[in-house]
């Protein structure tokens, strides 16, 4: 074999293993391609499927909530369930907030990592996995059954204490945790107890992380309805505007599942009173959603750049 | 004068003290009163539970037959019957399907808002997200009710037989599932996927990999476990969800397995639209009868939460 044929054959797999690399090099850059177009694409049918299915709703029920008819006192408006929800929305959350926080101020500022603190985050984690359902079924046995507190406000609001307890702890240790461990050591080398330096020191420095809590809570009351429907009942008594806890009030929420599921028909409305309410209501529930969650990103930031400058 | 300034900081000391301690244990007590609903909700649930089998029902009718009528209200003598078979069956198929449904494309979805996205547009799709997370299941049982119920109707009642009553089955059940529980995984997934140090992704493109070989064989096996997480929690909410499912399911009863398409097109049940829709109306036996259906989703709940706590536990990157 001469040094040129050997030179050939040399060039010639060169070549042949060029085009290979070549090949496989296409192959994964169409790969590539065909991947994040994949991606792509599923990420715009979600983003298009939740905005689509956002606007639509509001556009549906947006007539209605010009028409002030829609807020009126009878059956054909819904002026009582708004005041029912933000009159329970009031209740459960001055029930519950002093308690999450008390829990959340013991796991973070007096608890050392151990057998109890475990406990209790199991627990948060299994109580926030319930079906909401099931905590009502619950709420029937306990609130209603056993303490005879009958199907009122009063039962609604307990029922949404244990919905609302691990939502609100871990969004209460969130913000406590946020406090840096300088701060409380400053106060307590200071010669403040420890519930003194709480109060003082880290309770105001997590106030940013605590508003914020308030409001996502409230987002989760004002939409629960299955937990309520046995604890507060369906149906309105003649006068709901009263702060009488004992007397049975439907919410919105719960109001837009009867006169759409169970009671359509009941209330001697016509098909176009009840779409109205319905379509109305949903749109209302999302438009008061939409603000919670601004007010939860503005108001925590607010509060935030009002303590850092003064 | 000395002394007396003593005596004040010492009794002031002393308030303090008191009130330092009385706080700590009115904390340990709230922290308490966490872990006593808990119990209490098992507690109570499952003393009511069990009491419908010593009263007619027996656990093998309850489990594996399908006619549910605990107040006996369609029998002439009326004998009630406890066969729930049906209803667990309807939450079994319902979720499983809604769950793998929704999981490719959240895992997608997750992937392009952790790997790919743009800043500006996370910023945009972080709030739609969380807005969509919070939609309440009423809304989305009103949507489901008016606009995928006559949709599947449309779509598909000249099919299956009976064109007024088409529609309001596990089909559309499946369809509200998946609505709820997408944001659910999706917002799950994000957080396992960014759990993922940046290291093991320059790593892998160090090594010469494409951004989606990076994605499937760096980034993804490495947040396996987190993304198992979310597709258990997924599942836990699918099988609790109750309003928007019992507005768009209206069967009475399970329809005959044969032909498969009735059972996701024509009228049908679940436990949750049972007990949403019926509970109330009942006492006595039947309404343990219920009862024994909220332990048993309560039972699965707790389950999902303990495997998804033993994957918390295996996985690496937190």
């Amino acid at each position: 074999m001469s040094v040129k044929q050997a030179e050939q054959g040399i060039s010639q797999s060169d070549e042949q293993r060029l085009a290979h690399m070549k090949r496989v090099v296409q192959r994964i850059k169409t790969g590539n391609n065909i991947g994040t177009g994949i991606l792509f694409t599923v990420a715009a049918l979600v983003a298009v499927l939740f905005v689509g299915i956002i606007v639509y709703l509001l556009i549906q029920g947006a007539p209605y909530l010009f028409n002030p008819s829609f807020y009126g006192t009878s059956d054909a408006g819904v002026g009582r369930e708004i005041f029912n929800t933000f009159y329970i929305l009031i209740f459960a959350e001055a029930l519950s907030l002093p308690i999450a926080l008390g829990a959340a101020i013991y796991l973070i500022e007096y608890s050392r990592q151990g057998p109890l603190v475990t406990i209790i985050h199991f627990a948060a984690e299994t109580l926030a996995s319930v079906p909401s359902i099931v905590l009502g079924l619950f709420a029937v046995l306990v609130f209603i059954v056993g303490l005879h507190l009958g199907t009122s406000r009063l039962t609604g609001a307990l029922t949404l204490l244990c919905l609302n307890f691990p939502l609100a702890l871990r969004l209460f240790e969130d913000a406590l945790a946020t406090v840096p461990r300088e701060l409380r050591e400053g106060g307590l080398a200071l010669g403040g107890t420890k519930w003194h330096v709480i109060r003082t020191v880290v309770l105001p420095s997590a106030l940013p992380g605590v508003v914020t809590a308030v409001i996502l809570t409230a987002g989760r009351i004002i939409g629960e309805a299955a937990a309520l429907i046995f604890t507060m009942g369906l149906t309105n008594p003649t006068n709901v505007f009263t702060l009488d806890p004992k007397i049975a009030s439907a919410t919105l929420t719960t109001h837009l599942y009867y006169v759409a599921g169970p009671g359509s028909g009941n209330l001697g409305l016509t098909s176009a009173q009840e779409n109205a309410i319905t379509a109305g209501s949903a749109s209302l529930l999302i438009l008061l959603l939409l603000l919670i969650n601004l007010a939860a990103r503005g108001l925590g930031r607010y509060i935030q750049q009002r303590i850092t400058a003064a | 004068m000395q002394i007396e300034q003593g005596h004040t900081v010492q009794r002031r000391s002393v308030g303090n003290y008191i009130a330092d301690y009385a706080a700590r244990y009115v904390f340990l007590l709230c922290a308490i009163l966490l872990v006593l609903v808990i119990v209490g909700i098992f507690v109570f649930l499952g003393m009511n539970a069990f009491k419908v089998f010593s009263e007619g029902a027996d656990v093998k009718t309850f489990f594996f037959t399908s006619k549910w009528d605990p107040t006996g209200a369609t029998t002439l003598n009326g004998d009630p019957s406890y066969g729930a078979g049906g209803l667990i069956l309807g939450s079994i198929v319902t979720t499983v399907f809604a769950v793998v449904l929704a999981t490719p494309f959240a895992f997608g979805m997750a992937l392009f808002f952790t790997e790919l996205s743009p800043r500006w547009l996370s910023n945009l799709l972080r709030p739609l997200l969380e807005i969509f997370t919070g939609m309440p299941s009423v809304v989305i049982g009103f949507f489901g009710l008016f606009i995928i119920v006559p949709f599947i109707q449309r779509l598909v009642g000249n099919m299956v037989g009976n064109h007024q009553t088409a529609g309001y089955g596990w089909g559309a059940a499946i369809a509200v599932l998946f609505l709820m529980i997408l944001p659910t995984i999706i917002s799950i997934s994000i957080d396992a996927l960014r759990a993922v140090p940046t290291s093991v992704r320059e790593a892998s493109l160090a090594l010469g990999s494409t951004r989606w070989q990076m994605m499937t064989r760096a980034v993804l096996p490495a947040a396996t476990t987190g993304l198992a997480t979310a597709v258990v929690l997924g599942a836990a909410r699918a099988i609790g969800e109750t309003l928007a499912v019992s507005l768009v399911l209206s069967g009475g009863s399970l329809p005959p397995l044969v032909p498969v398409f009735n059972l996701f097109f024509q009228p049908n049940v679940n436990i949750t639209q049972f007990i949403a829709s019926d509970f109330g109306e009942t006492s006595g036996a039947a309404r343990d009868a219920y009862y024994t259906l909220a332990f048993i989703l309560l039972a699965v709940s707790f389950l999902f939460v303990c495997i998804s706590r033993y994957l918390a536990s295996r996985s690496v990157y937190k």
